[in-house]
């Protein structure tokens, strides 16, 4: 037990002492490597914070663009993976012993292995530098393992629900939204928010869809490095903290919502037929 | 729910369409034009069979681009599923705080991998890094940043994706690891089983299907390794953390040699296929057996 507390504090150390470091320099706390011992050097404020609009006047556009960005591809994605899911959840052991492992295939190949000819097809579909050109890019990027995450939660689910509702004489889409929903409302909720932050986080498909006239956050810090106006430390820390807080917020918020995430659902074997 | 041939297509049309159009569609036009010259800059193009692919095999930056993913992949694989399955062991039983825990745990992976370069990029700098300030003040002299010396600039990118991945690993693995019976562990325990033994003949069989799934995520991840490196290194120094998907992203849009790209960029989709159809076989015995 005490080996176990021991183990807990140690991997919190490695794991988020890089974090507070950040956290810090983003309020003006830094040290100051040249003295001998290391010192602290300066002191708290809150200006870095708004020296991010300086030095990228647009900073705060893009975080909208960013948050509303990936707010609508989560959303997009949950729509379009729940139905198929669900089919997939109710389809033949055989073929979906192949489907689901599929999806993940889908899920885990790099966007890097399609987004050239996306490009292509984007500028030719006059997408190029759209929200709507993101927006279902980045859809697609999480479809596939939303898709597998839902079929799990699907599998879980007594079907003598869904025969209820159909002697009942409820209709398809009545079934899938008044009776099965709030069955899957938690698996649904969480898989919705660790898609929102995997969009929030892309780069290489807003990157490659877009040519500098909208952008999200990542694409902007990419920029900041890639076209050498470096910035300084502590306003690097600031930004790093501004766009850290949108999905530290949404999964601190829906943390119990997240203990529901389960790749695969637990107690698999026992729901085969 | 019986559903009829109508419904079924009904409600996978969406996706049909969405993956159709923006990953699936893209990825198998992308593939056919990696037989021939064509590029958006051009009018015209010609067959050329696998000249894109021989002339992407023969460079020796996309050689070099090939070794390092491999060291990567062999390297952060393993560290990713041990110190995720780690901490997600740790946290198996209730503990005061467990949910707050996780989340905490949980908030390297919330940072984009481009913020986690940006991030890495100072804490290892000489200025106001933290690695010179710790050495510092335990009296040693400092050091150049790491990331600069060609022999471990690609050990330290491999630290930090670790850093980033291990939580997510240790996210996902968690429900298994905590849903295993409790009776389970008791039996091992009871019957005199060391903490290393426990792991490998209770937890490692019971959660064995959700490990190789989250396996084959991470490799993925790791075989299209790009954003960690673009801002910490750029690939250098030289070529020693030079990626694929580097070598193809440059290819395409930095230097306007879209068939070398193209092709280079299928050759990470190939090696992430031919995983996957041994996972996907792994997954489907498990089923029927």
């Amino acid at each position: 037990m005490k080996t176990r507390v021991s183990l807990v504090a140690l991997a919190l150390v490695v794991f988020l002492v890089p974090l507070a470091w950040t956290a810090i320099a983003a309020f003006g706390v830094v040290p100051d490597n040249s003295t001998r011992p290391p010192s602290w050097a300066g002191s708290f404020s809150l200006e870095h914070f708004a020296e991010v609009g300086v030095a990228e006047p647009t900073f705060w556009q893009e975080l909208a663009t960013s948050t509303a960005s990936a707010a609508c591809a989560a959303l997009l994605t949950i729509a379009v993976a729940y139905p198929a899911a669900y089919v997939l959840a109710r389809s033949r052991a055989r073929a979906e012993a192949v489907l689901a492992p599929g999806f993940v295939v889908l899920a885990s190949l790099p966007a890097m292995s399609y987004v050239i000819p996306l490009s292509d097809l984007t500028r030719r579909a006059h997408l190029i530098d759209t929200f709507a050109g993101i927006v279902l890019s980045e859809a697609a990027v999480t479809a596939p393992l939303a898709v597998y995450v839902l079929h799990g939660a699907f599998r879980q689910l007594s079907v003598e629900w869904e025969e209820a509702a159909v002697l009942d004489g409820a209709g398809l889409w009545h079934t899938l939204i008044r009776v099965i929903l709030p069955l899957v409302a938690p698996s649904v909720v969480a898989t919705g928010i660790v898609v929102f932050v995997i969009d929030w986080n892309l780069l290489l498909v807003p990157l490659v869809l877009t040519s500098g006239e909208i952008k999200t956050v990542p694409v902007a810090m990419s920029d900041f490095f890639t076209f050498e106006r470096e910035l300084n430390w502590p306003t690097a820390a600031a930004a790093l903290v501004i766009s850290l807080v949108p999905v530290a917020v949404l999964v601190g918020l829906f943390h119990r919502a997240l203990q529901q995430f389960a790749l695969q659902a637990a107690g698999r074997e026992s729901s085969d037929e | 729910m019986r559903l009829s041939r109508r419904d079924r297509i009904v409600l996978i049309a969406p996706l049909i369409i969405l993956l159709g159009g923006w990953l699936i569609g893209p990825a198998l036009l992308g593939l056919l034009a990696t037989f021939t010259t064509y590029s958006p800059f051009t009018t015209s193009f010609s067959f050329v069979g696998l000249d894109n692919y021989r002339a992407v095999l023969q460079d020796p930056q996309f050689g070099a681009a090939a070794r390092n993913i491999a060291l990567f992949v062999a390297a952060a694989v393993p560290l990713e599923i041990v110190v995720g399955f780690g901490i997600a062991y740790l946290l198996r039983e209730p503990l005061r705080g467990r949910a707050a825990l996780r989340v905490l745990l949980l908030l390297p992976w919330l940072i984009s991998p481009i913020g986690s370069g940006v991030m890495w990029h100072f804490l290892l700098g000489p200025t106001t890094g933290i690695l010179d300030f710790v050495l510092g003040r335990l009296g040693l002299p400092d050091v150049t940043s790491p990331l600069g010396d060609l022999r471990v600039a690609l050990p330290v990118v491999v630290i930090v994706e670790v850093w980033r991945i291990a939580p997510f690993v240790a996210f996902l693995l968690l429900p298994g690891l905590a849903s295993i019976p409790r009776e389970r562990w008791d039996d091992a325990r009871l019957s005199g089983a060391s903490w290393l033994r426990q792991i490998l003949d209770v937890a490692v069989p019971s959660i064995r299907p959700l490990l190789i799934t989250v396996t084959m995520l991470v490799t993925g991840l790791a075989l299209g390794s790009f954003d960690a490196e673009l801002i910490l290194t750029g690939g250098g120094p030289g070529s020693a953390t030079l990626t694929p998907a580097l070598y193809s992203y440059a290819a395409a849009f930095e230097t306007n040699e879209w068939p070398a790209g193209a092709a280079s960029a299928w050759l990470i989709a190939a090696a992430v296929l031919a995983v996957g159809i041994l996972y996907i076989r792994l997954s489907a015995e498990r089923d029927s057996g």
